[in-house]
């Protein structure tokens, strides 16, 4: 059976606008006759309801706005100031989170930092002017509420045109689905940490690791995961899921319809509470055109992982009269996603197998990389001999033998004597000066190097590869079509370790969960550099609110601005910050339970000129 | 393999050097299939100074302005093109098909460091790739530019011929940087 989501869409009320016209200041309206595009004002009204869905066969009450869930698709207008009054039916204090929007600190939606939350049956009314333009969503940032299902999409039009075009345009947005609520999971995780873990290594397994590897190699081995309360399966805290697109199940497929030879836009929105999924649609590639509502230039592409929070927006254009399967894969392998693209209703194409599940290796410990960390690697301070006391040296990682061996393409992939690159002097590579620029990663298509994504741990069972050995895309191939900050040397570096204890479900940053954490405090105007040291074996998606985080790949002006960057196990990822938005704000782990956990810090702005300031707290 | 084509440099290095592109053959194989003996199908250079007319072209990011033509059967049309965006551009008149040819040879230049985001690295173009081939981007049908720069083209088409002009930095075509060209009715 095939099923069409009702789309749900909130334009600006002509009411609105003409009231917000009305409303303006005689000033105000001769600025707006300077501006090309005239400002425009429009007023929404959402309510945050108990919403009754059909999944898995029976009926299920969630959460959601305007009676759905995922609430309606918000379109905005770059240049528009918006009105949203958001009124909690909930029997419970709720909040709206708008995620990715750059606005005043007490627009942010966030308990606690931006306001005190919305009352049950309390209005919230929202001011902020819409000051970008790109996919963006929605939800909750109250309990585990978008684990429930509050959440929702936001396309914002650009003041401009695009550099890019489309015949049709579609939001995907995915999300996972849990029979139990997310306080009930948060519960259950703090209890046993592997309550969901359905991916465990038996007995059977260990009797099969002896036989292969010996009994000494698979001992360490089991010792080594058991110090780091870690198993290699840990991959995702929480299974049993069911994956969603646009609120539908892989048998109720979703569908977009197509002209053959028209370009479709898809804004991917990844709205799970845990999941990560890696995305491909067999027969067709897909330019990305946007990273988190960002303008990249454009790169084709076969696959691409899509973390928890992140959106991306492609253009596919299918010239067949065919079905195409949209197959959102979870990291994990523990399930997918699924959707289809078609010239008219009911048609499907094959929907691909699982692959098999990745196991996590030494390299993913953070026990086999030494200082390859990617920054590192992208400001020519590695040294030749951190590169050989760390993956260049395998004798260095007797531990890891065993998990290191069934991935023998990595020990090639990062020999870039090897890679025979036209730009990248053998010579330079002995000095350690590596320029990923002049590497050219972001345009290594090929199947034999993607092994080499540099924001993977050398070794990770993570790093990821197409599945028809195709390109997937790396952050390394994120370059801004339009830099929106002119490049400059950051003042100082925060270290932003990742840390955690997987035995007692406690997430942390520096060691230190965000109850006991004093608030990391930004002067306004300087421009900071993040250091993300993760030293646990989970992706942390880490999700700085308020200010956009430059995300370094070594593209130099051209390095991609994002809202959440997602850190790898065994890796070290640097970003900079231009603090230009006064208050507080939140920053954190964007998996649910992690930022639940602890994984979380204030962000606190201070030094803001008045004008800006006063701006921050209306 | 046809030896009479446009980009011939380009295309005939990838076969001749695969020690340069160690693990990176698939690029090599069937770029070129069905993508030249156009000949006379999509017409040829012509005299500036037997042009009908002149058609300016203005290349943004990531677009052209207009984007459609329509030129008269047997024509001679004088493009003077100029690159406004702040990337590199090309304009390039061919079919569907010779431009999915052209996209991967203009990924090998971005691969070898030919063509920057911003910029073309002509020094690197005039590398010799083996048997005195190199990437350089000389070929009538077609103009690179950097932002800023400006390039004419004189083009007599044929009586009628399938033809989009297009622009084969790798994702721009595909992001819809690409224009309809109507030759004839």
């Amino acid at each position: 059976m095939t099923a069409r989501a009702e789309e749900t869409t909130m334009r600006r009320s002509p009411s609105g606008g003409r009231r917000g016209v009305a409303a303006a200041t005689l000033a105000a309206a001769l600025a707006a006759l300077a501006l090309p595009d005239i400002t425009t004002a429009g007023t929404y009204d959402l309510t945050i309801d108990k919403v009754t869905v059909e999944r898995g066969g029976s009926k299920q009450t969630v959460l959601g706005y305007n009676g759905s869930s995922p609430g309606p698709t918000l379109r905005f207008r770059e240049g528009e100031e918006v009105t949203i009054n958001v009124t909690n039916r909930l029997s419970v204090p709720s909040s709206i989170h708008w995620h990715g929007l750059i606005l005043p600190t007490g627009m942010d939606g966030v308990p606690g930092l931006s306001y005190e939350g919305i009352a049950p049956g309390g209005t919230f009314t929202y001011r902020f002017p819409i000051v970008q333009s790109g996919t963006y969503w929605f939800h909750s940032h109250s309990g585990q509420q978008e684990q429930d299902g509050a959440y929702g999409s936001i396309v914002i039009e650009p003041a401009g045109r695009e550099p890019f075009r489309y015949d049709r345009d579609y939001v995907v947005l995915l999300s996972d689905d849990h029979d139990h609520d997310g306080a009930s999971i948060l519960a259950n995780l703090k209890q046993m940490p592997d309550y969901y873990n359905r991916q465990q290594r038996t007995l059977g397994d260990f009797f099969a690791d002896v036989s292969a590897e010996g009994l000494s190699a698979t001992l360490a081995d089991r010792t080594d995961w058991g110090e780091m309360r870690m198993m290699p399966t840990d991959i995702a805290d929480v299974q049993d899921y069911r994956y969603l697109i646009n609120g539908l199940e892989p048998e109720q497929n979703w569908t977009g319809l197509f002209e053959p030879g028209e370009r479709v836009r898809l804004r991917f929105i990844n709205a799970s509470a845990m999941t990560y999924f890696d995305l491909r649609i067999p027969g067709l590639e897909m330019t990305v055109v946007q990273a988190d509502g960002n303008n990249v230039q454009p790169v084709t592409v076969d696959e691409l992982r899509i973390a928890v929070s992140e959106t991306y927006d492609v253009i596919v254009r299918p010239t067949e009269a065919q079905a195409y399967t949209i197959f959102a894969e979870t990291m994990a392998r523990d399930g997918y996603a699924r959707g289809t693209l078609a010239p008219s209703p009911g048609m499907s194409a094959e929907v691909p197998a699982l692959r098999e599940p990745p196991l996590l290796t030494m390299a993913d410990m953070g026990m086999a990389h030494g200082d390859m960390g990617h920054g590192d690697m992208g400001h020519g301070d590695m040294a030749t001999g951190d590169m050989d006391s760390g993956a260049m040296d395998t004798g260095a990682m007797s531990g890891g033998e065993s998990t290191m061996a069934a991935e023998p393409a990595e020990a090639e992939a990062m020999d870039h004597a090897a890679m025979g690159h036209g730009t990248m002097e053998a010579e330079a590579s002995r000095e350690g000066s590596m320029d990923h620029a002049a590497m050219g990663h972001g345009s290594m298509d090929h199947s034999d190097m993607a092994a080499g994504d540099s924001f993977y741990a050398p070794g990770s069972g993570l790093t990821p590869r197409a599945a028809d050995g195709g390109r997937f895309l790396s952050y390394a191939d994120l370059k801004a079509q339009k830099p929106l900050y002119a490049e400059r040397p950051a003042g100082r570096e925060i270290e932003i370790r990742l840390t955690g204890n997987m035995e007692r479900y406690i997430w942390s940053i520096n060691g230190i969960k965000y109850e006991d954490a004093e608030p990391i405090v930004l002067q306004y105007g300087e421009r900071v550099r993040f250091k993300f040291v993760n030293e646990t074996m989970m992706t942390h998606p880490m999700h700085l609110h308020g200010m956009w985080s430059i995300l370094d790949t070594g593209s130099g002006k051209w390095d991609p601005i994002k809202h959440v960057v997602s850190v790898a196990p065994g890796t070290t990822v640097y970003t900079e910050t231009e603090v230009d938005a006064p208050g507080r704000w939140a920053f954190h782990c964007h998996l649910l339970y992690h930022m639940a956990s602890g994984m979380f810090r204030e962000v606190r702005v201070e030094g803001a000129p008045q004008q800006a300031a006063a701006e921050a707290g209306r | 393999m046809m030896k009479n084509h446009l980009l011939r440099g380009v295309g005939a290095a990838l076969l001749a050097t695969p020690l340069l592109f160690a693990g990176q053959p698939v690029l090599a194989a069937g770029s070129h299939s069905g993508g030249h003996g156009h000949g006379e199908a999509i017409g040829g250079p012509g005299e500036a100074a037997q042009a009908d007319r002149t058609v300016e072209i203005a290349m943004h990011d990531n677009y052209y302005e207009p984007e459609r033509l329509s030129v008269a059967g047997g024509e001679t049309v004088r493009f003077l093109v100029r690159n406004e965006g702040s990337l590199v551009h090309e304009f390039n008149i061919g079919t569907a098909t010779m431009h999915a040819a052209h996209q991967e040879e203009m990924m090998m230049m971005v691969e070898h460091g030919v063509l920057e985001a911003d910029r073309i690295n002509h020094e690197r173009m005039k590398m010799d790739m083996g048997g005195g081939r190199t990437m350089e981007h000389d070929d009538p049908n077609s103009v690179l530019l950097e932002p800023g720069e400006s390039a004419e083209i004189v083009w007599r088409f044929p009586q009628s011929a399938d033809l989009e002009f297009a622009c084969n930095v790798p994702g721009h075509y595909e992001a819809g940087m690409v224009g309809s060209l109507e030759v004839g009715q």
